[in-house]
């Protein structure tokens, strides 16, 4: 395990932790959403970097696309949610609790 | 919604499903999971009512989370291995973060506890397409990578899923959690096969699919979500509450119908392969699902005249629905049970 | 070069604690440019000067301008930053569950390559930069799929925000 391999994967495990445990807001679980997808950028980059497989480098501007979209789905979300709910505060998601 | 709007949704929903069925590469398949996942998002928040909207950031937070997870696990398979393909992900880490990924996508046990949620907040045609064809990509994944996953990950996964399955749905009154409950308790089933036999996986997921559709259809046909309306759905469409009530016990798995035939191949198999255990435990888990489906069939069916009813009858409008759909599932939903030697000869 | 470096991955890790503990989203933004900033710099370093520019410019550029303004939105009266009570109980059990992962993988490290040398292969253009030429001409059908994801997100934001007089009460 190279130093880069291990800082990329502890970068996207915290943000998956920070995602699972502990939200007060919507919007900084969409933040540790973007954390994961930046570490998962910088991996694949640094992977097709040190193989110097031409073809793969365009997997990390697609995956960048998609997270894109999966952002603005997201903060059209945050807004829809601010509209219902009146606030982004997810410990307010509570109407469908069992 | 606009029908432009509509047909792009669906369509993209189709596409997203199909790149997932025809890609062996990790990137490829994230990629339809992800277009899946963002082309419900709109149907799912078509009404625009605070479960609605709180159902659909649900479902896109733990979708995203499984879909990253996904990705990072096949990111670090190729810088371990090497390898992109889809069926040749062999690393024991990998593998298990992947398999972890996928039940969160489709519900399993440990990680089931959105389902309830969510299907509980949408409409019932939505939740229809959330409980079939959402299921259809990645299991298209979990049966390709089966063969190296962890023997007793997929065991635990299994066995937990009927269990809860079972428990989750005893103290509801939901009709939307009931279904989710069961959905949870059938791929209980389906995961614990799949090492063993993938064919069974796939008979297992195509009757359930069938017995759902007729079940959220009917229930669309009647419009009710609790058990107090489906109390009163005899007055409404007496011939539909039959046929619901026969759904419902082949949900249950009961012998003469349809759903008694993946449960029953699937004890076989267990019991060939020398694990009468789990065997038993999972036809025991059964008895529990069938106790709230039993539940809904006394509701439904055993309440009506000549014993005092309780719940008031409600008005009686013209249907103006269309049955071919619900009337091909429900034929194949009750009565496929004579098929099995021809359905078996064809996935075999 | 390798001092710079591993301060980089050092600062990519600090950044995605400073996200995961918790703090008021402004400050988890700040964490993520930090993280984002430091992420350009790896990918510098290791010859990848194209992908890390297009990180820079959209990630950077695009997305958390966005962030920001819905930060700037959806905020609360008393922003809790790094040094409040509970987050820095987070930043800590973090840090210290990041030095224990590192210190139990301390013995199997092995130093790979930093920075790619130059002279490898004499090209006319680098592999990063003629990935992109390469997206344009032989991966049309991923480029084609992504246009259209990116065609349907614009349809499912518009979708997801609509409803204007629908809803509860609300300030805005």
């Amino acid at each position: 395990m190279t130093p880069t391999h291990f800082s990329f994967t502890t970068a996207f495990i915290l943000g998956l932790m920070g995602l699972a445990f502990h939200r007060t807001h919507l919007l900084s679980a969409l933040l540790c959403l973007e954390g994961m997808m930046l570490s998962l950028y910088i991996a694949l980059s640094l992977w097709t970097l040190q193989l110097e497989t031409t073809c793969y480098s365009t997997a990390p501007m697609l995956l960048l696309a998609f997270s894109a979209c999966e952002a603005s789905a997201g903060l059209a979300l945050l807004v829809a949610t601010a509209r219902t709910h009146g606030t982004d505060h997810l410990k307010n998601l509570n109407l469908l609790q069992c | 919604m606009n029908p432009y709007v509509i047909m792009i949704l669906i369509s993209s929903l189709g596409l997203g499903t199909t790149l997932t069925f025809a890609s062996s590469h990790w990137l490829l398949a994230w990629m339809g999971l992800e277009i899946n996942t963002l082309a419900i998002l709109p149907l799912m928040a078509q009404q625009h009512h605070p479960r609605a909207v709180e159902a659909t950031t649900k479902y896109f937070l733990t979708q995203a989370t499984a879909a990253a997870m996904i990705l990072f696990a096949s990111t670090t398979n190729a810088w371990i291995m090497g390898q992109w393909d889809i069926n040749q992900m062999s690393h024991p880490i990998t593998t298990t973060l992947v398999m972890t990924a996928l039940a969160l996508k489709i519900g399993l046990a440990p990680m089931h506890f959105w389902l309830p949620e969510v299907l509980q907040g949408l409409e019932l045609t939505t939740g229809l397409i959330l409980s079939t064809w959402q299921k259809l990509a990645p299991f298209a994944l979990i049966i390709q990578i089966a063969p190296n996953v962890n023997h007793s990950l997929l065991m635990t996964l299994g066995l937990l899923s009927t269990f809860i399955g079972g428990w989750g749905g005893l103290n509801q009154t939901q009709l939307r959690k009931i279904m989710a409950y069961s959905s949870i308790a059938h791929l209980g089933w389906m995961i614990i096969v799949l090492q063993t036999m993938p064919t069974l996986t796939l008979l297992a997921l195509i009757t359930y699919i069938f017995m759902t559709t007729s079940t959220f259809l009917m229930l669309k046909l009647n419009q009710t979500t609790k058990i107090t309306t489906l109390s009163s759905a005899w007055t409404k469409t007496p011939l539909a509450a039959t046929l619901l009530s026969l759904t419902l016990l082949s949900l249950g798995g009961l012998p003469p119908l349809t759903g008694f035939m993946p449960k029953w191949l699937i004890l076989q198999e267990l019991t060939k392969q020398h694990l009468p255990l789990t065997a038993t435990i999972i036809a025991i888990s059964a008895l529990l699902s069938l106790y709230f489906y039993l539940r809904l069939c006394y509701a439904m069916t055993l309440t009506i005249s000549p014993s005092t009813n309780n719940s008031s009858a409600p008005w009686r409008l013209k249907n103006t629905q269309s049955t071919l759909l619900l009337a091909t599932s429900t034929v194949l939903a009750t009565s496929l049970l004579p098929l099995t030697p021809t359905t078996l000869a064809m996935l075999l | 070069m390798t001092y710079l470096m591993s301060l980089f991955l050092i600062g990519l890790i600090v950044g995605m604690v400073a996200v995961a503990s918790n703090p008021a989203p402004y400050f988890a933004a700040l964490g993520l440019v930090v993280s984002a900033g430091v992420g350009c710099g790896i990918l510098a370093g290791h010859g990848g000067s194209f992908l890390s520019l297009i990180l820079f410019l959209i990630y950077l550029g695009g997305m958390l301008v966005v962030f920001a303004y819905s930060a700037a939105l959806a905020a609360e009266p008393y922003p809790e930053a790094w040094g409040g009570w509970s987050v820095i109980v987070y930043m800590l059990v973090y840090m210290t569950g990041v030095v224990v992962a590192g210190a139990c993988m301390w013995g199997g490290w092995y130093e790979g390559f930093w920075v790619m040398e130059s002279f490898k292969e004499f090209m006319v253009v680098r592999g990063d930069t003629s990935g992109a030429a390469f997206m344009y001409s032989f991966g049309g059908g991923m480029l084609v799929i992504s246009a259209w994801v990116l065609l349907l997100t614009l349809f499912v934001v518009l979708e997801l925000t609509r409803g204007l007089s629908r809803g509860t009460l609300r300030a805005v």
